[in-house]
Protein backbone atom coordinates (compact mmCIF):
# COMPACT_ATOMS: atom_id res chain seq x y z
CA UNK A 1 0.00 0.00 0.00
CA UNK A 2 1.72 3.14 -1.19
CA UNK A 3 0.51 5.85 1.13
CA UNK A 4 3.70 7.81 0.87
CA UNK A 5 4.10 7.48 4.59
CA UNK A 6 7.53 6.54 5.85
CA UNK A 7 7.63 3.64 8.23
CA UNK A 8 10.59 3.76 10.51
CA UNK A 9 11.76 0.30 11.33
CA UNK A 10 13.47 0.44 14.64
CA UNK A 11 15.84 -2.25 15.80
CA UNK A 12 14.16 -4.38 18.45
CA UNK A 13 15.30 -3.29 21.88
CA UNK A 14 17.85 -5.57 23.45
CA UNK A 15 15.78 -5.99 26.57
CA UNK A 16 17.27 -9.18 27.93
CA UNK A 17 20.31 -8.49 30.00
CA UNK A 18 23.23 -10.70 30.88
CA UNK A 19 24.65 -9.10 34.00
CA UNK A 20 27.39 -9.81 36.43
CA UNK A 21 25.43 -9.10 39.60
CA UNK A 22 27.34 -8.39 42.81
CA UNK A 23 26.22 -10.49 45.77
CA UNK A 24 24.88 -8.36 48.62
CA UNK A 25 24.13 -11.23 50.97
CA UNK A 26 23.62 -14.97 50.84
CA UNK A 27 22.03 -16.46 53.93
CA UNK A 28 20.51 -19.77 54.89
CA UNK A 29 17.00 -18.74 55.84
CA UNK A 30 15.71 -22.27 56.33
CA UNK A 31 17.57 -25.60 56.45
CA UNK A 32 18.97 -26.13 52.94
CA UNK A 33 17.30 -23.02 51.54
CA UNK A 34 19.10 -19.78 50.88
CA UNK A 35 18.13 -16.20 50.24
CA UNK A 36 20.49 -14.52 47.80
CA UNK A 37 20.27 -10.75 47.39
CA UNK A 38 21.93 -9.35 44.28
CA UNK A 39 22.68 -5.87 42.99
CA UNK A 40 21.02 -6.07 39.58
CA UNK A 41 20.26 -2.59 38.31
CA UNK A 42 19.67 -3.68 34.71
CA UNK A 43 17.36 -6.54 35.58
CA UNK A 44 15.50 -5.90 38.83
CA UNK A 45 13.37 -2.91 37.79
CA UNK A 46 12.00 -4.67 34.72
CA UNK A 47 11.19 -7.98 36.43
CA UNK A 48 7.59 -8.86 37.15
CA UNK A 49 6.18 -11.54 39.49
CA UNK A 50 6.43 -15.07 38.11
CA UNK A 51 9.37 -14.27 35.85
CA UNK A 52 12.69 -16.01 36.32
CA UNK A 53 16.40 -15.61 35.69
CA UNK A 54 18.78 -18.07 34.11
CA UNK A 55 21.61 -18.16 36.62
CA UNK A 56 25.12 -19.32 35.81
CA UNK A 57 26.09 -21.87 38.47
CA UNK A 58 29.81 -22.48 38.03
CA UNK A 59 32.13 -24.33 35.70
CA UNK A 60 30.85 -27.76 36.67
CA UNK A 61 27.52 -26.95 35.06
CA UNK A 62 26.80 -26.41 31.39
CA UNK A 63 23.25 -25.16 31.63
CA UNK A 64 22.14 -22.17 33.64
CA UNK A 65 19.59 -22.81 36.37
CA UNK A 66 16.19 -21.17 36.13
CA UNK A 67 15.33 -19.41 39.41
CA UNK A 68 12.24 -17.33 40.12
CA UNK A 69 12.59 -13.74 41.16
CA UNK A 70 11.66 -13.86 44.85
CA UNK A 71 11.75 -10.20 45.77
CA UNK A 72 12.63 -6.88 44.19
CA UNK A 73 13.76 -3.82 46.08
CA UNK A 74 14.70 -1.03 43.70
CA UNK A 75 17.83 -2.13 41.83
CA UNK A 76 18.22 -5.19 44.03
CA UNK A 77 16.59 -8.54 43.66
CA UNK A 78 16.48 -11.69 45.71
CA UNK A 79 16.46 -15.33 44.72
CA UNK A 80 15.24 -18.03 47.09
CA UNK A 81 16.54 -21.49 46.30
CA UNK A 82 16.96 -24.93 47.79
CA UNK A 83 20.32 -26.62 47.44
CA UNK A 84 19.53 -29.72 45.39
CA UNK A 85 22.58 -30.36 43.19
CA UNK A 86 25.98 -29.12 42.11
CA UNK A 87 24.66 -25.92 40.55
CA UNK A 88 22.69 -24.72 43.55
CA UNK A 89 25.52 -25.89 45.83
CA UNK A 90 27.93 -23.65 43.91
CA UNK A 91 25.45 -20.80 44.16
CA UNK A 92 25.04 -21.39 47.90
CA UNK A 93 28.77 -20.74 48.32
CA UNK A 94 28.80 -17.26 46.74
CA UNK A 95 29.68 -14.61 49.28
CA UNK A 96 29.07 -10.89 49.57
CA UNK A 97 31.43 -9.22 47.10
CA UNK A 98 31.37 -12.15 44.64
CA UNK A 99 29.39 -11.73 41.45
CA UNK A 100 26.73 -13.99 39.99
CA UNK A 101 26.06 -14.04 36.26
CA UNK A 102 22.35 -13.65 35.62
CA UNK A 103 20.30 -13.55 32.42
CA UNK A 104 16.80 -12.17 32.31
CA UNK A 105 14.15 -11.35 33.27
CA UNK A 106 12.62 -14.22 31.34
CA UNK A 107 9.26 -15.83 30.82
CA UNK A 108 5.66 -14.87 31.12
CA UNK A 109 4.68 -14.33 34.74
CA UNK A 110 1.53 -13.95 36.83
CA UNK A 111 -1.24 -11.62 35.74
CA UNK A 112 -3.29 -9.79 38.36
CA UNK A 113 -6.61 -8.68 36.92
CA UNK A 114 -7.24 -5.00 37.66
CA UNK A 115 -10.72 -5.72 39.00
CA UNK A 116 -9.64 -8.53 41.33
CA UNK A 117 -9.91 -7.54 44.99
CA UNK A 118 -9.11 -10.73 46.87
CA UNK A 119 -6.20 -12.94 45.83
CA UNK A 120 -5.49 -16.40 47.21
CA UNK A 121 -1.86 -17.51 46.96
CA UNK A 122 -0.93 -21.13 47.61
CA UNK A 123 2.71 -22.03 48.17
CA UNK A 124 4.00 -25.57 48.46
CA UNK A 125 7.48 -25.65 49.98
CA UNK A 126 9.99 -23.65 47.94
CA UNK A 127 7.01 -22.58 45.79
CA UNK A 128 6.92 -19.56 48.04
CA UNK A 129 9.77 -18.16 45.90
CA UNK A 130 7.77 -16.36 43.16
CA UNK A 131 4.68 -15.86 45.32
CA UNK A 132 6.44 -13.55 47.73
CA UNK A 133 7.18 -11.14 44.87
CA UNK A 134 3.59 -11.48 43.68
CA UNK A 135 2.26 -10.73 47.18
CA UNK A 136 4.44 -7.62 47.44
CA UNK A 137 3.20 -6.29 44.11
CA UNK A 138 -0.43 -7.18 44.84
CA UNK A 139 -0.32 -5.40 48.21
CA UNK A 140 1.16 -2.36 46.53
CA UNK A 141 -1.78 -2.40 44.13
CA UNK A 142 -4.18 -2.40 47.08
CA UNK A 143 -5.29 -6.03 46.75
CA UNK A 144 -6.14 -8.20 49.71
CA UNK A 145 -3.83 -11.19 49.81
CA UNK A 146 -4.37 -14.48 51.59
CA UNK A 147 -1.32 -16.73 51.48
CA UNK A 148 -1.56 -20.40 52.32
CA UNK A 149 1.99 -21.55 52.91
CA UNK A 150 2.63 -25.26 53.15
CA UNK A 151 5.87 -26.92 54.25
CA UNK A 152 7.16 -30.11 55.84
CA UNK A 153 7.60 -28.55 59.24
CA UNK A 154 7.83 -25.20 61.03
CA UNK A 155 11.54 -24.98 60.24
CA UNK A 156 10.78 -24.95 56.51
CA UNK A 157 8.27 -22.11 56.58
CA UNK A 158 9.52 -18.78 55.36
CA UNK A 159 8.39 -15.92 57.59
CA UNK A 160 6.41 -13.60 55.35
CA UNK A 161 5.96 -10.01 56.37
CA UNK A 162 5.59 -6.99 54.15
CA UNK A 163 8.77 -4.95 53.63
CA UNK A 164 9.24 -1.57 55.31
CA UNK A 165 8.63 0.13 51.99
CA UNK A 166 5.10 -1.25 52.07
CA UNK A 167 4.38 0.52 55.34
CA UNK A 168 6.18 3.66 54.17
CA UNK A 169 3.83 3.82 51.22
CA UNK A 170 0.79 3.61 53.47
CA UNK A 171 0.08 -0.08 52.90
CA UNK A 172 -2.35 -1.75 55.24
CA UNK A 173 -0.97 -4.77 57.12
CA UNK A 174 -4.54 -6.02 57.45
CA UNK A 175 -4.48 -6.63 53.71
CA UNK A 176 -2.20 -9.65 54.12
CA UNK A 177 -3.25 -12.80 55.83
CA UNK A 178 -0.88 -15.74 56.12
CA UNK A 179 -2.10 -19.25 56.91
CA UNK A 180 0.56 -21.86 57.55
CA UNK A 181 0.21 -25.59 57.03
CA UNK A 182 2.80 -28.21 57.95
CA UNK A 183 2.94 -31.92 57.25
CA UNK A 184 3.88 -32.67 60.86
CA UNK A 185 1.69 -30.07 62.50
CA UNK A 186 4.64 -28.29 64.07
CA UNK A 187 3.21 -24.96 62.91
CA UNK A 188 -0.34 -24.01 61.95
CA UNK A 189 -2.66 -26.45 60.26
CA UNK A 190 -1.54 -30.08 60.22
CA UNK A 191 -1.84 -31.21 56.65
CA UNK A 192 -1.26 -30.05 53.10
CA UNK A 193 -1.66 -26.51 51.82
CA UNK A 194 -4.21 -27.83 49.34
CA UNK A 195 -6.38 -29.15 52.20
CA UNK A 196 -7.06 -25.53 53.12
CA UNK A 197 -7.96 -24.31 49.64
CA UNK A 198 -11.70 -25.17 49.86
CA UNK A 199 -12.05 -23.02 52.97
CA UNK A 200 -10.57 -19.95 51.28
CA UNK A 201 -11.36 -20.35 47.58
CA UNK A 202 -14.87 -18.96 47.85
CA UNK A 203 -13.88 -15.37 48.54
CA UNK A 204 -10.98 -15.30 46.11
CA UNK A 205 -11.28 -13.55 42.76
CA UNK A 206 -8.07 -15.17 41.54
CA UNK A 207 -5.78 -17.94 42.73
CA UNK A 208 -2.04 -18.20 42.23
CA UNK A 209 -0.10 -21.33 43.11
CA UNK A 210 3.46 -22.52 43.05
CA UNK A 211 4.56 -25.90 44.29
CA UNK A 212 5.26 -29.47 43.24
CA UNK A 213 3.28 -31.09 40.40
CA UNK A 214 1.20 -33.32 42.77
CA UNK A 215 -0.14 -30.14 44.38
CA UNK A 216 -1.41 -28.93 41.01
CA UNK A 217 -2.89 -32.31 40.22
CA UNK A 218 -4.86 -32.15 43.46
CA UNK A 219 -6.01 -28.65 42.64
CA UNK A 220 -7.07 -29.68 39.14
CA UNK A 221 -9.50 -32.16 40.73
CA UNK A 222 -11.05 -29.75 43.25
CA UNK A 223 -14.72 -28.96 42.67
CA UNK A 224 -14.21 -25.70 44.60
CA UNK A 225 -11.83 -24.49 41.89
CA UNK A 226 -14.01 -25.28 38.90
CA UNK A 227 -14.45 -22.12 36.88
CA UNK A 228 -12.06 -20.14 39.10
CA UNK A 229 -9.15 -18.36 37.43
CA UNK A 230 -6.11 -20.22 38.76
CA UNK A 231 -2.56 -19.47 37.64
CA UNK A 232 0.24 -21.89 38.41
CA UNK A 233 3.98 -21.78 37.88
CA UNK A 234 5.64 -24.87 36.42
CA UNK A 235 9.17 -26.05 37.06
CA UNK A 236 11.07 -28.07 34.48
CA UNK A 237 14.62 -28.58 33.22
CA UNK A 238 15.44 -25.76 30.80
CA UNK A 239 18.18 -25.33 28.23
CA UNK A 240 18.08 -21.83 26.83
CA UNK A 241 15.42 -20.07 28.91
CA UNK A 242 14.03 -18.21 25.93
CA UNK A 243 12.22 -20.59 23.67
CA UNK A 244 14.84 -21.67 21.16
CA UNK A 245 15.90 -25.15 22.27
CA UNK A 246 12.48 -26.76 22.77
CA UNK A 247 13.82 -28.61 25.81
CA UNK A 248 10.93 -27.63 28.08
CA UNK A 249 7.97 -28.24 25.78
CA UNK A 250 4.71 -29.41 27.35
CA UNK A 251 1.28 -30.19 25.92
CA UNK A 252 -1.51 -27.87 26.91
CA UNK A 253 -5.13 -27.43 25.96
CA UNK A 254 -4.00 -24.76 23.51
CA UNK A 255 -1.21 -26.78 21.92
CA UNK A 256 2.46 -27.26 22.59
CA UNK A 257 3.96 -24.64 24.88
CA UNK A 258 7.46 -23.90 26.03
CA UNK A 259 7.58 -23.46 29.78
CA UNK A 260 10.41 -20.93 29.53
CA UNK A 261 8.79 -18.60 27.04
CA UNK A 262 5.04 -19.21 27.13
CA UNK A 263 5.24 -19.86 30.90
CA UNK A 264 6.40 -20.64 33.50
CA UNK A 265 2.96 -19.37 34.54
CA UNK A 266 0.01 -21.17 32.99
CA UNK A 267 -3.68 -21.36 33.63
CA UNK A 268 -4.40 -24.48 35.74
CA UNK A 269 -7.17 -25.60 33.41
CA UNK A 270 -4.91 -25.28 30.37
CA UNK A 271 -2.53 -28.03 31.49
CA UNK A 272 -3.26 -31.51 30.18
CA UNK A 273 -2.43 -33.36 33.40
CA UNK A 274 -2.69 -36.84 31.91
CA UNK A 275 0.04 -35.91 29.44
CA UNK A 276 2.30 -33.88 31.68
CA UNK A 277 5.50 -35.84 32.11
CA UNK A 278 7.13 -33.61 34.69
CA UNK B 1 43.09 -1.96 9.37
CA UNK B 2 40.80 -4.61 10.74
CA UNK B 3 41.49 -8.12 9.48
CA UNK B 4 39.58 -9.70 6.60
CA UNK B 5 37.20 -12.22 8.13
CA UNK B 6 35.14 -12.97 5.04
CA UNK B 7 34.52 -16.55 4.04
CA UNK B 8 33.18 -17.95 0.79
CA UNK B 9 31.17 -20.98 1.86
CA UNK B 10 30.04 -22.07 -1.59
CA UNK B 11 32.88 -21.40 -4.06
CA UNK B 12 31.49 -23.89 -6.59
CA UNK B 13 28.02 -22.35 -6.53
CA UNK B 14 27.13 -19.85 -9.26
CA UNK B 15 26.11 -17.15 -6.74
CA UNK B 16 28.32 -18.35 -3.91
CA UNK B 17 27.53 -17.81 -0.23
CA UNK B 18 29.74 -15.06 1.10
CA UNK B 19 29.82 -14.61 4.88
CA UNK B 20 31.14 -11.45 6.52
CA UNK B 21 32.84 -13.63 9.10
CA UNK B 22 33.21 -17.33 9.93
CA UNK B 23 30.94 -17.49 12.99
CA UNK B 24 27.60 -19.19 12.53
CA UNK B 25 25.03 -20.52 14.95
CA UNK B 26 24.35 -24.24 15.08
CA UNK B 27 20.89 -25.47 14.19
CA UNK B 28 18.63 -26.09 17.16
CA UNK B 29 20.47 -23.76 19.51
CA UNK B 30 19.46 -20.38 18.13
CA UNK B 31 15.80 -20.83 17.22
CA UNK B 32 14.96 -18.73 14.19
CA UNK B 33 17.48 -16.04 15.07
CA UNK B 34 14.65 -13.66 15.83
CA UNK B 35 14.56 -14.57 19.52
CA UNK B 36 18.12 -13.47 20.21
CA UNK B 37 17.48 -9.98 18.86
CA UNK B 38 16.42 -9.29 22.43
CA UNK B 39 19.95 -10.12 23.58
CA UNK B 40 22.34 -8.75 20.94
CA UNK B 41 22.60 -7.59 17.37
CA UNK B 42 22.42 -10.96 15.61
CA UNK B 43 23.29 -9.33 12.30
CA UNK B 44 26.91 -9.15 13.37
CA UNK B 45 27.20 -12.93 12.92
CA UNK B 46 28.50 -14.62 9.79
CA UNK B 47 25.33 -16.65 9.29
CA UNK B 48 22.40 -18.00 11.23
CA UNK B 49 21.31 -21.60 10.84
CA UNK B 50 17.75 -22.03 12.00
CA UNK B 51 16.02 -24.86 13.82
CA UNK B 52 15.73 -28.15 11.89
CA UNK B 53 12.65 -27.90 9.72
CA UNK B 54 10.37 -30.61 8.36
CA UNK B 55 7.56 -30.59 5.80
CA UNK B 56 4.86 -30.73 8.46
CA UNK B 57 5.08 -29.29 11.97
CA UNK B 58 6.45 -31.78 14.51
CA UNK B 59 5.67 -32.21 18.18
CA UNK B 60 9.01 -33.78 19.08
CA UNK B 61 9.85 -36.34 21.73
CA UNK B 62 8.36 -36.91 25.18
CA UNK B 63 9.92 -35.28 28.25
CA UNK B 64 12.50 -35.30 29.68
CA UNK B 65 14.30 -33.74 26.74
CA UNK B 66 17.44 -32.48 28.42
CA UNK B 67 19.97 -34.05 30.74
CA UNK B 68 23.18 -32.40 31.84
CA UNK B 69 26.32 -34.56 31.82
CA UNK B 70 29.98 -33.89 32.59
CA UNK B 71 30.86 -30.92 30.35
CA UNK B 72 27.91 -31.64 28.14
CA UNK B 73 24.21 -31.97 27.67
CA UNK B 74 22.15 -34.79 26.18
CA UNK B 75 19.17 -33.57 24.24
CA UNK B 76 16.22 -35.52 22.98
CA UNK B 77 14.15 -32.82 21.34
CA UNK B 78 13.09 -34.85 18.32
CA UNK B 79 12.92 -32.01 15.80
CA UNK B 80 9.97 -30.15 17.26
CA UNK B 81 9.42 -27.37 14.73
CA UNK B 82 6.81 -25.20 13.07
CA UNK B 83 7.04 -26.85 9.65
CA UNK B 84 8.32 -25.38 6.41
CA UNK B 85 5.11 -23.59 5.40
CA UNK B 86 4.90 -21.57 8.62
CA UNK B 87 8.62 -20.89 8.39
CA UNK B 88 8.22 -19.46 4.90
CA UNK B 89 5.17 -17.44 5.89
CA UNK B 90 6.28 -16.09 9.27
CA UNK B 91 10.08 -16.20 9.52
CA UNK B 92 11.46 -15.66 6.02
CA UNK B 93 9.89 -12.18 5.62
CA UNK B 94 11.77 -11.07 8.76
CA UNK B 95 15.02 -12.54 7.47
CA UNK B 96 14.55 -10.82 4.12
CA UNK B 97 15.30 -7.49 5.81
CA UNK B 98 18.49 -8.79 7.40
CA UNK B 99 22.04 -8.39 6.21
CA UNK B 100 23.07 -11.66 7.84
CA UNK B 101 22.42 -14.75 5.69
CA UNK B 102 19.99 -17.26 7.14
CA UNK B 103 20.44 -20.92 6.29
CA UNK B 104 17.52 -23.28 6.78
CA UNK B 105 18.31 -26.68 8.26
CA UNK B 106 16.03 -29.34 6.74
CA UNK B 107 15.20 -32.89 7.85
CA UNK B 108 13.05 -35.53 6.22
CA UNK B 109 11.98 -39.11 6.70
CA UNK B 110 12.52 -39.97 3.05
CA UNK B 111 14.72 -38.75 0.20
CA UNK B 112 11.61 -37.35 -1.43
CA UNK B 113 10.80 -35.28 1.66
CA UNK B 114 14.24 -33.68 1.58
CA UNK B 115 13.72 -32.83 -2.09
CA UNK B 116 10.28 -31.37 -1.44
CA UNK B 117 11.64 -29.25 1.40
CA UNK B 118 14.42 -27.95 -0.83
CA UNK B 119 11.93 -27.12 -3.54
CA UNK B 120 9.63 -25.27 -1.11
CA UNK B 121 12.55 -23.12 0.05
CA UNK B 122 13.91 -22.37 -3.40
CA UNK B 123 13.57 -18.72 -4.34
CA UNK B 124 12.08 -17.65 -1.00
CA UNK B 125 13.32 -14.17 -0.10
CA UNK B 126 15.27 -14.20 3.14
CA UNK B 127 16.70 -17.68 2.74
CA UNK B 128 20.33 -17.81 1.65
CA UNK B 129 21.07 -21.50 1.84
CA UNK B 130 20.05 -24.96 2.96
CA UNK B 131 21.74 -27.17 5.49
CA UNK B 132 20.76 -30.78 4.97
CA UNK B 133 20.38 -32.54 8.28
CA UNK B 134 21.21 -36.18 7.73
CA UNK B 135 22.52 -36.45 11.22
CA UNK B 136 19.80 -35.95 13.84
CA UNK B 137 20.18 -38.73 16.42
CA UNK B 138 16.72 -38.17 17.88
CA UNK B 139 14.27 -39.22 15.21
CA UNK B 140 13.24 -42.75 14.34
CA UNK B 141 13.12 -42.62 10.56
CA UNK B 142 15.54 -40.63 8.44
CA UNK B 143 17.82 -38.36 10.39
CA UNK B 144 21.19 -39.89 11.09
CA UNK B 145 20.21 -43.07 9.24
CA UNK B 146 20.86 -41.17 6.00
CA UNK B 147 24.15 -39.80 7.22
CA UNK B 148 25.55 -43.11 8.41
CA UNK B 149 26.17 -44.52 4.92
CA UNK B 150 27.92 -42.86 1.95
CA UNK B 151 25.31 -44.06 -0.56
CA UNK B 152 22.24 -42.75 1.27
CA UNK B 153 24.03 -39.51 2.17
CA UNK B 154 24.87 -38.98 -1.49
CA UNK B 155 21.34 -39.81 -2.58
CA UNK B 156 19.83 -37.17 -0.29
CA UNK B 157 22.43 -34.60 -1.37
CA UNK B 158 21.74 -35.23 -5.06
CA UNK B 159 17.99 -34.95 -4.56
CA UNK B 160 18.31 -31.67 -2.68
CA UNK B 161 20.75 -30.19 -5.19
CA UNK B 162 18.40 -31.08 -8.02
CA UNK B 163 15.48 -29.39 -6.27
CA UNK B 164 17.03 -26.05 -5.40
CA UNK B 165 19.25 -23.34 -6.76
CA UNK B 166 20.33 -22.37 -3.24
CA UNK B 167 23.78 -23.26 -1.89
CA UNK B 168 23.59 -26.59 -0.08
CA UNK B 169 25.49 -27.49 3.06
CA UNK B 170 25.32 -31.06 4.31
CA UNK B 171 25.63 -31.70 8.03
CA UNK B 172 27.26 -34.97 8.98
CA UNK B 173 26.83 -37.26 11.95
CA UNK B 174 29.81 -38.58 13.91
CA UNK B 175 27.91 -41.87 14.30
CA UNK B 176 29.29 -43.56 11.22
CA UNK B 177 32.16 -45.85 10.36
CA UNK B 178 34.49 -43.77 8.23
CA UNK B 179 33.25 -40.20 8.06
CA UNK B 180 35.63 -39.33 5.21
CA UNK B 181 33.78 -41.80 2.98
CA UNK B 182 30.46 -40.10 3.75
CA UNK B 183 32.05 -36.67 3.22
CA UNK B 184 33.57 -37.72 -0.11
CA UNK B 185 30.27 -39.18 -1.28
CA UNK B 186 28.41 -36.00 -0.32
CA UNK B 187 31.01 -33.85 -2.08
CA UNK B 188 30.76 -35.93 -5.25
CA UNK B 189 26.96 -35.65 -5.07
CA UNK B 190 27.27 -31.90 -5.42
CA UNK B 191 27.27 -30.44 -1.90
CA UNK B 192 28.60 -26.88 -1.71
CA UNK B 193 29.97 -27.25 1.81
CA UNK B 194 30.06 -29.78 4.63
CA UNK B 195 29.27 -29.03 8.24
CA UNK B 196 30.17 -31.38 11.07
CA UNK B 197 29.46 -32.67 13.60
CA UNK B 198 25.89 -33.05 14.74
CA UNK B 199 25.47 -34.25 18.33
CA UNK B 200 26.87 -37.64 19.31
CA UNK B 201 24.47 -40.43 20.25
CA UNK B 202 24.56 -40.71 24.03
CA UNK B 203 22.61 -41.93 27.01
CA UNK B 204 22.12 -41.49 30.74
CA UNK B 205 20.09 -43.53 33.21
CA UNK B 206 18.19 -42.26 36.22
CA UNK B 207 19.23 -44.88 38.79
CA UNK B 208 16.47 -43.97 41.25
CA UNK B 209 13.68 -44.20 38.68
CA UNK B 210 15.55 -47.01 36.92
CA UNK B 211 14.86 -45.70 33.46
CA UNK B 212 16.60 -43.64 30.77
CA UNK B 213 17.15 -40.03 31.78
CA UNK B 214 15.73 -38.74 28.50
CA UNK B 215 12.34 -39.54 26.99
CA UNK B 216 13.55 -41.11 23.75
CA UNK B 217 15.97 -43.46 25.61
CA UNK B 218 19.08 -42.22 23.81
CA UNK B 219 19.79 -38.63 22.85
CA UNK B 220 22.40 -36.39 21.27
CA UNK B 221 25.38 -35.31 23.34
CA UNK B 222 26.75 -31.82 22.75
CA UNK B 223 28.93 -29.35 24.60
CA UNK B 224 32.64 -29.23 25.47
CA UNK B 225 32.62 -32.99 26.12
CA UNK B 226 32.53 -33.67 22.36
CA UNK B 227 34.99 -31.02 21.21
CA UNK B 228 38.13 -33.19 20.80
CA UNK B 229 36.07 -35.80 18.97
CA UNK B 230 34.58 -33.16 16.67
CA UNK B 231 37.96 -31.58 16.05
CA UNK B 232 39.50 -34.89 14.96
CA UNK B 233 36.63 -35.53 12.55
CA UNK B 234 36.83 -32.02 11.12
CA UNK B 235 40.56 -32.57 10.64
CA UNK B 236 39.91 -35.82 8.77
CA UNK B 237 37.13 -34.46 6.57
CA UNK B 238 39.02 -31.25 5.75
CA UNK B 239 41.87 -33.48 4.56
CA UNK B 240 39.56 -35.61 2.43
CA UNK B 241 37.46 -33.07 0.51
CA UNK B 242 38.13 -29.87 -1.40
CA UNK B 243 34.92 -28.24 -0.18
CA UNK B 244 34.71 -25.69 2.63
CA UNK B 245 34.23 -27.44 5.94
CA UNK B 246 32.26 -25.90 8.80
CA UNK B 247 33.41 -27.06 12.21
CA UNK B 248 30.92 -27.63 14.99
CA UNK B 249 30.96 -29.43 18.31
CA UNK B 250 31.62 -28.03 21.77
CA UNK B 251 32.88 -24.63 20.68
CA UNK B 252 32.62 -22.38 23.73
CA UNK B 253 35.11 -19.59 23.04
CA UNK B 254 37.30 -18.14 20.32
CA UNK B 255 40.24 -20.41 21.18
CA UNK B 256 38.03 -23.43 20.50
CA UNK B 257 36.89 -21.88 17.22
CA UNK B 258 40.47 -21.14 16.16
CA UNK B 259 41.39 -24.79 16.79
CA UNK B 260 38.71 -25.85 14.32
CA UNK B 261 39.86 -23.25 11.80
CA UNK B 262 43.47 -24.35 12.14
CA UNK B 263 42.31 -27.97 11.71
CA UNK B 264 40.95 -26.95 8.32
CA UNK B 265 37.49 -25.50 8.92
CA UNK B 266 36.59 -22.40 6.92
CA UNK B 267 33.85 -21.47 9.36
CA UNK B 268 32.48 -22.60 12.69
CA UNK B 269 29.11 -23.11 14.34
CA UNK B 270 28.48 -22.25 17.97
CA UNK B 271 25.87 -24.53 19.51
CA UNK B 272 24.94 -25.32 23.08
CA UNK B 273 27.46 -22.77 24.38
CA UNK B 274 24.72 -20.22 23.66
CA UNK B 275 22.63 -21.74 26.47
CA UNK B 276 25.37 -21.14 29.00
CA UNK B 277 26.34 -17.79 27.53
CA UNK B 278 23.68 -16.23 25.28
CA UNK B 279 26.43 -13.98 23.87
CA UNK B 280 28.71 -16.92 23.05
CA UNK B 281 28.61 -16.61 19.27
CA UNK B 282 29.37 -12.91 19.37
CA UNK B 283 32.13 -13.46 21.93
CA UNK B 284 33.68 -16.09 19.63
CA UNK B 285 33.64 -13.64 16.74
CA UNK B 286 35.19 -10.82 18.74
CA UNK B 287 37.82 -13.19 20.12
CA UNK B 288 38.82 -14.38 16.64
CA UNK B 289 39.14 -10.78 15.48
CA UNK B 290 41.28 -9.85 18.49
CA UNK B 291 43.49 -12.91 18.00
CA UNK B 292 44.09 -12.00 14.37
CA UNK B 293 44.92 -8.41 15.21
CA UNK B 294 47.30 -9.47 17.97
CA UNK B 295 49.00 -12.07 15.78
CA UNK B 296 49.18 -9.78 12.78
CA UNK B 297 46.97 -11.99 10.62
CA UNK B 298 45.43 -9.95 7.82
CA UNK B 299 43.07 -12.53 6.41
CA UNK B 300 41.32 -15.52 7.93
CA UNK B 301 42.44 -17.55 4.90
CA UNK B 302 45.99 -17.37 6.22
CA UNK B 303 45.15 -19.58 9.18
CA UNK B 304 42.67 -22.09 7.77
CA UNK B 305 44.34 -25.48 8.15
CA UNK B 306 47.65 -24.13 9.46
CA UNK B 307 47.50 -26.35 12.54
CA UNK B 308 47.18 -29.64 10.69
CA UNK B 309 50.81 -30.57 11.33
Amino acid sequence: MATGRVTILTKPPETLIIASAPVISNTEVMPGTRLLWLEASGVAPSASPGQFLMVYCGRDTLLRRPLSVHRVDGDRLALLFTVVGKGTRWLSQRKAGDAVDIFGPLGSGFTINPDSKNLLLVAGGIGIAPLRFLADVALKEGKKVTLIAGARSAASLLPVSPPQAFFNEGGLPSNIHVVNATDDGSEGFKGLATDLIPAYADGADQLFACGPAPMYRTMAQMPELKGKPVQISLEIMMGCGMGVCYGCTIKTGSGLKQVCKDGPVFSLEDIVWEELEI
Amino acid sequence: MSPDLTVQLAPKHEHGLLLANPVMTASGTFGYGTEYRQVFDVQKLGAIVCKGTTLEPREGNPQPRLFETASGVINSIGLQNIGVKTLIREKAPIWADWQVPVIVNIAGDTVDEYARLAKELDGVAGISGIEVNISCPNVKAGGSAFGAEPDSAAEVTKAVKAATSLPVLVKLTPNTGDITKVATAVAEAGADAISLINSVKGMAIDIIERRPATGNITGGLSGPAIKPLALALVYEVAGAVELPVIGCGGITNSADALEFIMAGASAVQVGSATFSNPHASLDVLEGIEQFMEKEGIESLKEIIGVGRG
